[in-house]
């Protein structure tokens, strides 16, 4: 099942080692391996409830997983709890949008930057790092300039169109400043002008953040036009693994979406 | 000066309520709700009621003098700082209405175990705690829990702006995706409770001498539920919401009493019907819609 890596040289970034999680009697995602080069776009493909999300949720610290390791960066974190895996590098959004509802555009964009920053309680009230908090404050702009949105930056995030708080999601997980981006459905509720634009702002956020991509997505033309490389779970079991090409071409891919013959 | 003997003893009971409104609001802030400050009040209390009464204290007065009290205030925040962190560390992996059943819990133990000490004077309590500064009236008390008021809200406003305030609200508004964006909830729903709890244990080492007395009737679920109320009726997502909850239900019994017997029944009907129509609290009456959009700063750069 391990991933033939693109250029044997370097080493992965991601390396899944056997994860399963089991809920109840039920096998969310049963024995997935494979390695995640520096720099991919890597796409995360399947049917509804194939096991995706929870296969990010067991590589962010949401859930632990019931066996099986991942390494990052070498290192194991499997069982670190979510806040260390996001300090480490591994930025996410979510499918069902967890943006802080309630709060600005711009402070949810600052939030994401605590753990980069240093300022503690006293500091904070006594006025001890108000170059850090200038530093956080330009950076939440800039941040909100690159997906579109610092004209809205004082606005509440749940007033927010779906599409923005979708990118809203994606400007809060960079100022994380993480290594790996993990995206989840973020296509989800955009228009075909938006979905169209996405691509184009996935590889300018690579390039520009020297980041690897995770994306799962639905829609197919979105992916293969995308990812460099495309997994494919069925059932919580990983199927297929390869170049857009070959995973469109899978007979086991072509049954898991249209049914057996 | 009529007005001051008259009405001085509430104006100070209504600022000392608006603070204890506040300890409260530190945990809401980081989406806790915690009823444990008649507990760090009553220890707080306690603490200044003893190093003021108790014998053993008696060279520490000599010495110090009126410098006593302060240090009662700092022995108060610094124990209230520590059993806050004891009982916030297990507490605070309770979530909702069973952390506030915990913490309920937490008061409960402490005055029963007041109750039973002879340091603390037992069902009794204890008297004649001395009074600060050479004041001679109640009214006085303005000039050490006024700025302590306006101490605690520069606090509140400071720390709002700032990361670890932004840390809190980030945890009320969705503790899972703070988590996910870095930033450890434990740590920083026990710093909130802690925040909270030294803030009680202070208004409780400040009021043992203003009331003169201490005893177990301090720190009781009735005051929980109280306080409560303060942060319902106020608000509970603006620092002055507290404040005003406070200081408004410290003095409406003393407003509503020609009514006698009725006023507990108008006291409750408040309570009601500001719940059922002011779910942002009375603050909420005056909340403005951010309606300018944030201007950015002058300097720029580009990200990374």
């Amino acid at each position: 099942m391990s991933a033939p890596a693109p250029s044997p040289a370097r080493e992965p970034v991601l390396r899944a080692e056997g994860l399963t999680r089991r809920f109840g009697g039920l096998v969310a995602v049963g024995d997935v391996s494979f390695d995640v080069m520096p720099g991919e776009i890597f796409g995360l493909i399947g049917p509804n409830g194939a096991g995706k999300t929870t296969l990010f949720n067991l590589m962010t610290g949401l859930t632990p997983p019931s066996s099986g390791r991942l390494r990052f960066e070498g290192r194991d974190v499997t069982g670190l709890a979510p806040h260390r895996i996001a300090t480490l590098g591994l930025g996410r959004t979510f499918q069902n949008i967890r943006l802080f509802r309630g709060l600005s555009a711009l402070e949810n964009v600052k939030i994401a930057q605590h753990a980069r920053t240093r300022a503690g309680l006293l500091a904070g009230v006594l006025g001890g790092a108000r170059e850090e908090e200038r530093q956080v404050e330009a950076r939440a702009w800039d941040l909100l300039d690159l997906v579109g949105l610092a004209n809205r930056a004082g606005e509440d995030a749940g007033n927010f169109s779906y599409g923005d708080q979708r990118r809203l999601e994606i400007a809060r997980a960079l100022a994380l400043d993480p290594k790996v981006l993990l995206l989840d459905e973020p296509a989800a509720g955009m228009n075909s002008a938006e979905k169209h634009g996405l691509t184009e702002f996935i590889r300018d956020v690579r390039a520009r953040f020297d980041l690897t991509v995770m994306v799962i997505e639905h829609h197919v033309p979105l992916v293969m036009n995308l990812c460099d490389r495309i997994a494919v779970l069925n059932f919580g079991q990983l199927i297929a693994m390869g170049d857009p090409a070959s995973v469109q071409r899978d007979p086991k891919v072509i049954e898991a979406y249209l049914g057996a013959e | 000066m009529d007005f001051l003997q008259n009405y001085g003893f509430l104006i100070v009971t209504m600022i000392q309520q608006g603070l204890l409104g506040l300890s409260l609001y530190f945990p809401l802030m980081a989406g806790q709700l915690s009823l444990a400050s008649p507990g760090f009040y009553a220890l707080g209390g306690y603490i200044a009621a003893i190093m003021g009464t108790n014998a053993a204290f008696a060279p520490l007065r000599e010495s110090l003098g009126s410098w006593i009290f302060p240090l009662e205030w700092l022995v108060a925040g610094v124990a209230s700082a520590a059993l806050g962190l004891i009982v916030g560390v297990p507490a605070l992996r309770l979530r909702g209405i069973y952390l506030a059943l915990a913490t309920i819990a937490f008061v409960e133990i402490l005055r029963v175990v007041a109750l039973n000490l002879s340091v603390t004077g037992g069902a009794v309590g204890l008297f004649g705690v001395p009074q600060p500064f050479g004041f001679v009236d109640r009214w006085q008390y303005v000039w050490i829990f006024g700025p302590l008021l306006v101490l605690v809200l520069l606090f509140t406003a400071r720390l709002e702006r700032s990361r670890v305030g932004r840390a809190f609200r980030s945890l009320r508004e969705d503790e899972l995706a703070a988590d996910a964006m870095g930033v450890p909830p434990t740590r920083y729903k026990v710093m909130a409770f802690v925040i909270g709890a030294v803030l009680a244990g202070i208004v409780g080492a400040m009021s043992a001498p203003f009331l003169n007395t201490w005893n177990a009737r301090q720190g009781t679920f009735d005051a929980s539920i109280a306080y409560l109320a303060y942060v319902l009726i106020g608000g509970s997502r603006n620092m002055w919401g507290p404040v005003l909850g406070g200081a408004l239900l410290a003095a409406l019994p003393e407003v509503l009493r020609p009514l006698q017997d009725w006023r507990l029944i108008i006291n409750g009907l408040v309570l009601v019907v500001a719940s059922l129509y002011l779910p942002q609290g009375l603050v909420g009456l005056f909340r403005r819609r951010r309606a300018a959009p944030l201007a950015r700063p002058a300097t720029q750069e580009v990200a990374k």
